[in-house]
């Protein structure tokens, strides 16, 4: 096991893992000595009904003091702002956060504004701007997933004056994660499939580059041994419960990887197909994460190749030459996505110029290339990927994801 | 859908390591709002090396630090009410608790008096009595402390405090301070780690976080181990080793002690011997004794222990008894590296036979009857 | 009581001053190639007029501040961060720290990776500052240090890499 020259972990979220985790939330709350929680989702969580499960599960040992179910897909300021003064004004101590990243990034955002009595967010935006712990906040993940029920990041859109704020700091970290298999059993396959590709790449870029280290290791590697077991197994079969709580487990387990490891060019270009072209991010990584492990071979090729011990189990392990392993690797994600593909009845593509929207149209064209790559180059995950890589080697990616061709063999 | 029980884990600490790790620790005060931290050490040549180390890394910081470096090795409560008077009067408002053992309990319990009031020093003893969060504590492990640094325990003066608020909130790993003392100390801490990593992958398999963090134990032990005994001045591999057993810890804060642990705890309450080598030497038996109920998690034991080409290429019946051979490979090689210091039996390590079964009775332990407990017992006393 | 003291710990004013110079060198070498090489100048062109950044060593320094005057020229602004409007630090933790990237024991990428770097501001801005600091490195540095510095060695046409050196250099040393 390598440990690196140098690295730094934190994971200080209490993580409550179940098919009745729910349950376990007015004990969570006493913990924390709060009592009042106001409950932060959005009107898709809402509707599949898994509010009515949190409360029903809470019973009446807890009373909620607000229930906000107005979180726009793409986290606002405004929306923090608003949110923020009805917790204040309701007389709430605690914030439980029921759904995906932009819930969860509201929730981050709200905690911040209440906890430090703020009048402007951008004062606490950037890195260690915080200095001491928020109230308490409980996670509940609806998908698995984005993992930011256990990152110390939040991305809030400030769409008036076009700023996206970013906040890092160890004490945006949820108090308390809860995650129950009840919450992504109506995730519908192809949400199934996107999002459980999502937790794929994270853990997949936290194991393969630059900040890597033995604790996110180990959590990478028991996420992706997860996901290879269940992903495909639940896309096709949703009401498989242990699959659906294994699946949540390793979105969680991905999530404290990234969270720590940071993440690396599938992100870089992922974040910018997804903010250029609306494409959900999970889709974005499914399709990039092949071309990612295949562009950056030659520089980490040797950890590539470690994956496939836990993407194909041992004997397929021993079984695969030590110099072939690192295209096995990148051929099983690839017919991941093939099969996700069949699971899902087409729904969840294999490459770019398959993604398409609600009536049937393409969502990335081919003439928005070159405004993605030129967007890519202002991503910072771009840090942590182990090579290299300008305008023209975005575009190259790109292209190549575009139509599933290859990347050219002259790269580099 | 089964009922079953849901799995928990948190790990509090903070994890900075490897090189000038220590020069970092200005700006994590920083992020925790501390301004003057209190460094408490024990009394030493050791301590007061590590204390020189420190005071070269916060150069260029502006910070004043303060110094207790003359901490017994059984600590009174005399001295928490003396260092209390000291954090208080001259406005400290963070602890940093150079090297481990009795250092690190006195930081721990001190920070209960400081953060709250001290009469609190009193009334948290036992499990879980902490109400809210306590101020800054980093610890600067060395490699030959206790084992129990980074867990959520304390044991003072015949006292113990288990809270996950006494975890502290950062760890500094550092080559220059990682060093280990002396070899017994330094392979009693490991093996204690080890042994308490080793029984959550076995008994808590399906707590996926604490495997992680077990996983990561184990293999960095079984990698580093022997290797930092037999050569101290290699700093990479003290390093790994440190982490291992700051892993440990943490896993150890999340699970219930297994049967290693009871019985290693007996046999060295009535040897006096170092805790950690009684549950090493003992662990291969434990391990051989439940191989039929656990043949499963000793299989995927096996993983970490060997690694993942030796994994896949040994058939799988074959790989809960090879990870056992691992462990007692590791004893007999610490035994060798150590001149004995380390014993590969309970008869090397001068148990007499007629005590064993005293030993098991009086042991605190679930999972294995008595008869089993005096069959393991006899089996390490033999030895191999 | 016994065994009790407090200590100040002192300055480590050797490796300051080691810093503070290859920062000098630094910042002009940035202002240098800004003049004499087409893509640090498309970089700059893409941050907002009068955008000023400080490279700068915690808690106190020494500091590098280089922007944009009214002109759009970039120029060097020295080591004082004091009452200039600063858009994006790159703050270094420690002085050590610092050390290890400007003995390239760390490059840039490794010490981002390696947590020794807090970015204040924007972060597509910072992306375009690493990328104008690299290239820059590779100017200033033997390839063999360079290599160590940046991800990637750039394959620089013969004019670039011999006469834009030669510029470079030039326009360094003398602070045209």
């Amino acid at each position: 096991m390598d440990v690196p020259g140098y690295y730094e972990f934190c994971s200080r979220v209490r993580i409550i893992s179940g098919h009745n985790a729910l349950e376990k939330i007015p004990e969570a709350l006493t913990r924390l000595t709060a009592v009042k929680p106001m409950i932060v989702t959005d009107k898709g969580v809402v509707g599949a009904g898994l509010i009515d499960a949190v409360l029903g599960a809470i019973g009446n040992s807890v009373s909620v003091g607000a229930l906000a179910e107005d979180v726009p897909p793409d986290s606002d300021l405004r929306v923090v702002n608003n949110l923020a003064k009805t917790y204040l004004e309701r007389g709430c101590d605690s914030i439980i956060a029921v759904g995906g990243g932009s819930v969860m990034d509201t929730a981050k955002g709200i905690n911040i504004v209440v906890s430090e009595r703020a009048c402007d967010l951008m004062e606490f935006s950037g890195a260690n701007s915080l200095k001491r712990p928020l109230r308490p906040l409980i996670a509940i993940p609806t998908t698995a997933g984005t993992g930011s029920e256990v990152t110390a990041v939040a991305v809030i859109k400030d769409h008036d004056k076009h700023l996206k704020m970013l906040f890092v700091s160890n004490f945006l970290l949820p108090d308390v994660s809860v995650v129950d298999s009840r919450m992504t059993s109506t995730l519908p396959p192809a949400v199934t499939a996107a999002t459980g590709m999502d937790a794929l790449s994270h853990a997949v870029e936290a194991y393969t580059c630059l900040a890597k280290n033995p604790l996110s290791d180990a959590h990478a590697m028991a996420a992706i041994r997860l996901i290879s077991d269940n992903l495909l197994k639940v896309t096709r079969n949703p009401g498989e419960m242990d699959g659906r709580l294994s699946m949540a487990n390793a979105a969680t387990l991905a999530g404290i990887a990234f969270g720590n490891s940071m993440v690396g060019m599938v992100h870089t270009i992922g974040h910018s197909v997804g903010s250029i072209c609306g494409v959900p991010h999970g889709v974005c990584m499914a399709i990039l994460l092949p071309y990612g492990l295949l562009y950056n071979r030659h520089k980490n090729g040797h950890l590539t190749a470690e994956l496939l011990f836990s993407l194909a189990g041992p004997d397929v392990y021993a079984n695969t030459p030590r110099e072939r392993r690192t295209d096995e690797v990148i051929e099983r994600i690839r017919k991941m996505n093939h099969d996700l593909r069949d699971a899902t009845n087409g729904r969840h593509p294999r490459f770019f110029k398959e993604v398409l929207d609600r009536e049937g149209r393409q969502m990335v064209p081919k003439e928005k290339l070159q405004g993605i790559a030129k967007t890519a180059l202002s991503d910072g995950s771009i840090f942590y990927n182990p090579e290299d890589l300008d305008y023209g080697d975005f575009l190259t990616v790109l292209e190549a994801a575009w139509d599933g061709e290859p990347l050219p063999g002259n790269l580099k | 859908m089964h009922m079953a029980e849901c799995n928990e884990f948190i790990s509090p600490v903070k994890i900075n390591s490897g090189n000038k790790a220590l020069e970092h620790i200005p700006c994590e005060l920083d992020a925790l709002d501390a301004r003057k931290p209190l460094v408490i050490a024990e009394r030493g040549a050791a301590a007061k090396y590590r204390i020189d180390v420190l005071i070269e890394a916060f150069k260029d910081s502006g910070i004043t630090i303060g110094i207790f470096d003359e901490v017994p090795p059984l600590p009174s409560l005399l001295l928490i009410k003396e260092l209390f008077g000291i954090y208080r009067d001259r406005g400290f408002d963070a602890i940093i608790a150079m090297g481990g053992g009795s250092a690190a309990d006195t930081a721990k319990v001190l920070n209960i008096a400081v953060s709250g009031r001290p009469e609190d020093i009193d009334r948290c003893v036992g499990e879980d009595l902490i109400e809210k969060h306590l101020k800054p504590l980093i610890i600067v492990p060395g490699l030959s402390g206790t084992g129990y640094e980074m867990s959520r325990y304390a044991f003072f003066d015949s006292r113990s405090y288990a809270s996950p608020f006494l975890v502290p909130h950062l760890a500094v790993i550092d080559p220059r301070t990682a060093i280990p003392e002396d070899v017994l100390t330094t392979s009693a801490s490991t093996l204690l780690g080890l042994t308490h990593a080793v029984e959550a992958y076995i008994s808590y398999g399906k707590n996926l976080l604490a495997r992680a963090y077990a996983y990561a134990a184990i293999q960095l032990t079984i990698e580093n181990l022997v290797k930092v005994i037999a050569n101290p001045e290699d700093s990479k591999g003290c390093v790994a080793l440190a982490n291992a057993q700051a892993l440990a810890g943490c896993t150890f804060s999340n699970v219930k002690a297994g049967i290693a642990h009871g019985l290693g705890n007996a046999v060295a309450k009535e040897m006096g011997l170092p805790p950690g080598v009684c549950m090493g030497v003992l662990l291969p038996y434990i391990l051989e004794k439940r191989m039929s109920e656990c043949s499963h998690d000793l299989g995927e034991l096996f993983l970490p222990l060997a690694g993942f080409d030796t994994y896949a290429e040994t058939a799988n019946e074959l790989r809960p008894k090879r990870a056992v051979d691992i462990i007692h490979d590791l004893i007999g090689d610490l035994a060798r590296a150590t001149g004995g210091s380390v014993p590969q039996s309970l008869k090397d390590a001068q148990v007499p036979r007629q005590v064993l079964p005293e030993i098991a009775r009086r042991a605190d332990y679930v999972g294995l009857d008595m008869e089993g407990a005096v069959s393991v017992l006899e089996g390490a006393w033999r030895g191999r | 009581m016994k065994g009790f003291r407090e200590v100040a710990p002192g300055k480590k004013s050797l490796k300051k001053d080691y810093v503070a110079i290859m920062m000098w060198f630094m910042g002009r070498a940035i202002q240098a190639a800004a003049a004499a090489d087409k893509a640090v100048r498309n970089e700059f062109a893409g941050l907002p007029d009068g955008f000023t950044f400080a490279l700068s060593v915690m808690p106190r320094g020494p500091h590098m501040i280089v922007g944009k005057d009214k002109m759009g020229s970039i120029r060097y602004w020295g080591w004082e961060p004091e009452g200039k409007r600063i858009n994006l630090m790159m703050k270094i933790k420690n002085i050590e720290a610092a050390i290890l990237l400007f003995t390239f024991q760390e490059g840039t990428a490794t010490a981002a990776a390696r947590d020794r770097l807090i970015v204040d501001g924007e972060v597509a801005h910072a992306c375009a500052i690493v990328r104008i600091l690299d290239i820059v490195e590779v100017y200033l540095l033997p390839k063999i240090l360079a290599r160590l510095a940046v991800k990637r060695y750039p394959d620089w046409s013969l004019r670039r890499r011999y006469l834009g050196r030669a510029v470079v250099y030039l326009r360094t040393v003398f602070g045209f």
